[in-house]
């Protein structure tokens, strides 16, 4: 069988997508699993004219940067052909009318590698994200060392 | 953020409050609406001194049916104007096809956390216009999104696979039969079973077309009644016979046959125009073409090597006693050398003996690991002169015939003069 890679975008104007990408997996609030739909994750923020952004996901703060990828990345969308009127005959199984549709084109990413720095402040009002990481420790370690500088 | 500050200036002695409250400015300009609409583009084009938040999306999920391709620049204009396929079997894995070549797809996971955030003029993701609209006016300065990519797919350039081809081909060659069958009853509906068209060698082939093409003229098949087909050696060297026979009648250049004549002269004999013209192609070479005529020049080689297969078909033979036959049955005019037979014959010696037998590349499979095994089950030992021939048409990308060798070799040299001996690892 053959899957026929669709592409409406014309003259190479793909819309482009955009990635943000972090070490670590973002976990909201138990009361908020089950409704993820909407809610925040965090905000993101280019302090200065430099390509360095941070994003503030709960009581953490990541420092990254935009990078160009190597090599682009397409946004492809398995559709499948609803039958039109004239119906082939003999088609074995339902997967040949499957169709992957460009929809989008990523060429950068917001890449956060750095350790979480946390916030630290009783003030902050109740986050619906935090930022869980997936080397364990480094999020104590950075609280740890943060209060040394301060006191 | 500004919270966060005004701790730290508790913290911290007297001299550097100044300082940090130039800071909280910043901070507060930073947090100004955001002009944008809020998708993909807010977030790459970010403004200096700006914000944005980032939110799930109303139709945030799982998203099964979005996958990610991560693809050489280069191929971009093919995927543009639509000339990329997936091809495969459900057992088999899938490839990607361009018009030219032909890409194994490997799936690479990602640990990372990997928010993807449509293009804002992504209608498919709007529950209804109603949804697109009110995110247009209310949710500016906000990015949504719409799945987190537990990995993408990556393209590894491989060799196309062909064997396949010649298996399908193979299921039921063109006969002799056939074309009686044909002429006793007009409308043959004959089963079509092992009959393929170029439609369905697409389906179950993975190879690109161009790939497919050059195979499918390798394999010297033939498009009849639409259908791909290989005629039956037997069949071809009784055309082929006829051919050469007619020449000798009509004092016909083998190095110079009229298209129209000989194509008609093989009718009247009773061979199927079809056959008659695919028989040039198979046996020769087009020269010339002037004044509408074509002009074509049969191969020596391509004859040569069909009257050795002819003969060794049966078997093995003694060296002497099968280059006496195939001289005699090489055409007038036509020069016949051993080197003709590289790669599709072996000798051996016994006692004071030698042996040939047929042993066609040909007919061995393209992927390197199968063709070593079958190489080594033949000869257990390959002096380099020997095996070239046969390996030679193996096409990995990325590994060269030294790396080919290196990876399914063992090399041996007893002295520094001696010609290298290969044998498996």
């Amino acid at each position: 069988m053959q899957i026929r890679v669709k592409c409406k975008c014309g003259e190479g104007k793909c819309p482009e997508w955009a990635v943000v990408e972090l070490q670590g997996v973002v976990e909201a609030q138990p009361s908020f699993q089950d409704r993820l739909q909407n809610l925040e994750i965090g905000v993101l923020c280019r302090p200065s004219s430099q390509p360095v952004y941070t994003f503030k996901v709960g009581y953490h703060e990541l420092t990254g940067s935009k990078v160009a990828l190597k090599k682009p990345m397409l946004v492809l969308q398995k559709t499948k052909r609803t039958g039109t009127g004239d119906t082939d005959v003999g088609t074995d199984t339902n997967s040949s009318n499957v169709e992957l549709q460009v929809i989008g084109i990523i060429r950068h990413r917001i890449l956060f590698k750095t350790r979480p720095k946390p916030l630290i402040s009783s003030k902050l009002t109740n986050p619906s994200c935090t930022l869980l990481c997936l080397i364990e420790g480094y999020a104590m370690k950075g609280q740890i060392a943060r209060n040394l500088i301060l006191f | 953020m500004l919270l966060s500050l005004e701790l730290r200036i508790y913290s911290v002695g007297f001299p550097t409050i100044l300082i940090l409250i130039l800071r909280i400015i910043i901070v507060r300009e930073m947090e100004q609406p955001q002009s944008g609409n809020g998708g993909a583009e807010a977030v790459l084009n970010l403004e200096p001194s700006s914000s944005i938040s980032i939110a799930y999306h109303s139709l945030f999920g799982p998203h099964d049916d979005l996958i990610l391709l991560e693809l050489d620049e280069k191929l971009l204009p093919d995927i543009l104007q639509q000339r990329i396929t997936l091809r495969g079997q459900p057992d088999e894995d899938a490839v990607l096809c361009t018009g030219s070549k032909t890409y194994s797809i490997k799936f690479v996971g990602n640990s990372n956390s990997v928010f993807l955030i449509p293009s804002s003029d992504q209608t498919e993701f709007c529950e209804n216009s109603l949804d697109c609209k009110r995110k247009d006016d209310d949710q500016q300065g906000v990015a949504s999104v719409i799945k987190v990519a537990p990995g993408n797919m990556e393209l590894v350039e491989v060799a196309p696979r062909l064997d396949k081809l010649k298996l399908l081909l193979s299921e039921n060659p063109y006969t002799f039969q056939e074309d009686l069958e044909m002429e006793d009853l007009e409308v043959v509906e004959k089963g079509n079973t092992g009959l393929y068209k170029w439609d369905d060698l697409v389906e179950k082939v993975q190879a690109s077309d161009e790939e497919l093409r050059s195979e499918l003229q390798a394999l010297s098949a033939v498009e009849i009644g639409g259908y791909w087909r290989i005629v039956d050696v037997k069949y071809m060297d009784t055309i082929l016979r006829m051919l050469l026979h007619n020449s000798v009648i009509n004092d016909w250049s083998l190095d110079a046959l009229n298209e129209d004549e000989v194509v008609s002269m093989l009718e009247s004999d009773g061979y199927p125009h079809k056959l008659a013209h695919h028989c040039l192609h198979v046996y020769g070479n087009k020269v010339d073409e002037n004044l509408g005529r074509q002009v074509w020049k049969l191969d020596e080689r391509r004859v040569c090597v069909h009257f050795a297969r002819e003969i060794l078909k049966e078997g093995k033979r003694k060296m002497e006693s099968f280059m006496k036959e195939w001289m005699q049955k090489i055409p007038e005019g036509m020069q016949a050398s051993f080197d003709m037979l590289e790669g599709e014959v072996l000798t051996e010696r016994l006692g004071v003996e030698t042996w040939i037998h047929a042993f066609s590349v040909s007919s061995l499979p393209s992927s390197p690991a199968e063709r070593f095994s079958i190489l080594f089950r033949e000869r257990p030992k390959w002096a380099w002169k020997d095996l070239q021939p046969y390996i030679r048409d193996l096409s990995v990308p990325g590994l060269s015939s030294e790396g080919l060798l290196l990876k399914y070799t063992r090399r041996t040299q007893p002295t520094q003069d001696a010609e290298p001996v290969f044998s498996a690892r």
